[in-house]
């Protein structure tokens, strides 16, 4: 039980990072199509 | 796509390894704070990687004199230290719960506030200069300057001076080089692969970004 808590707020701050890289990935993308 | 979501799996690998596999017994007291290993060891790898990274492309800027090369310099170094700075933190919260306070001044403590002056002292002089060239000419200098003392600070000064440090002289516990057992390797590869490509997507939005205020994508 000590550890499944320190876990899950891992699990949830990964999800988040990985969801606004995917999210900034994505508008950069469309960024670079509007310049061409 | 695929190696995005290859980079979430990994992680969440590492995650679920960190907490559910027994913690890396490197020292004889409080093991559960070693489960930071995963985090701060990568981290710290990844940094001296970045800050290699930014030497070479000082380099190649002073090889072909093209600002371009400068700028991933600077992308590379910016992020090192970002790493570097997180480095510290995790190192900090390992010493409080291992030393009793969050700060020691330990020889490897001391190392990495000195490599995080030395990044820093990187920017003052990037911004301190307003012609571009003259700019990417120290910075690029400075870069080599700078990877020379990361190898310093992080691989001999810590290993050479006693201190509480995991890996220290005279540390009994752990031994001049850490030894991991094949259910923390399971762990700390993964960890420093996905820490590594985290950085190198980090690195390439950088440089799209820098493209595109450009003007051009190169």
């Amino acid at each position: 039980m000590t550890t499944l808590i320190p876990m899950f707020v891992s699990l949830v701050i990964w999800l988040v990072l990985w969801l606004y890289m995917l999210r900034l990935d994505h508008r950069i993308k469309e960024l670079e199509k509007n310049v061409q | 796509m695929v190696w995005k979501i290859g980079l979430f799996v990994i992680f969440v690998w590492v995650i679920l390894g960190t907490w559910m596999f027994e913690p890396p017994m490197f020292g004889v007291s409080s093991p559960e704070i070693y489960r930071i290993f995963y985090f701060h060891v990568p981290v710290a790898l990844v940094t001296f990687i970045a800050y290699g990274f930014a030497m070479y492309q000082g380099l190649r800027y002073l090889n072909k004199r093209d600002l371009l090369y400068d700028k991933k310099s600077e992308t590379a170094a910016l992020l090192g230290t970002i790493f570097c700075a997180l480095a510290a933190g995790s190192g900090s919260v390992f010493a409080k719960f291992t030393w009793g306070t969050f700060w020691n001044w330990d020889p490897r403590e001391t190392s990495i506030v000195v490599l995080l002056l030395i990044y820093l002292a990187y920017f003052s002089l990037r911004s301190a200069v307003a012609d571009p060239i003259k700019k990417a000419n120290l910075a690029s200098v400075y870069s080599i300057l700078g990877f020379i003392s990361a190898i310093f600070t992080i691989f001999i000064w810590p290993r050479i001076t006693p201190g509480l440090h995991p890996g220290a002289p005279g540390d009994t516990a752990s031994g001049a080089f850490i030894k991991m057992s094949g259910q923390t390797w399971l762990v700390f590869g993964p960890s420093l692969a996905a820490f590594l490509i985290m950085y190198i997507w980090m690195y390439m939005l950088s440089m799209k970004v820098h493209a595109l205020r450009e003007g051009k994508l190169r």
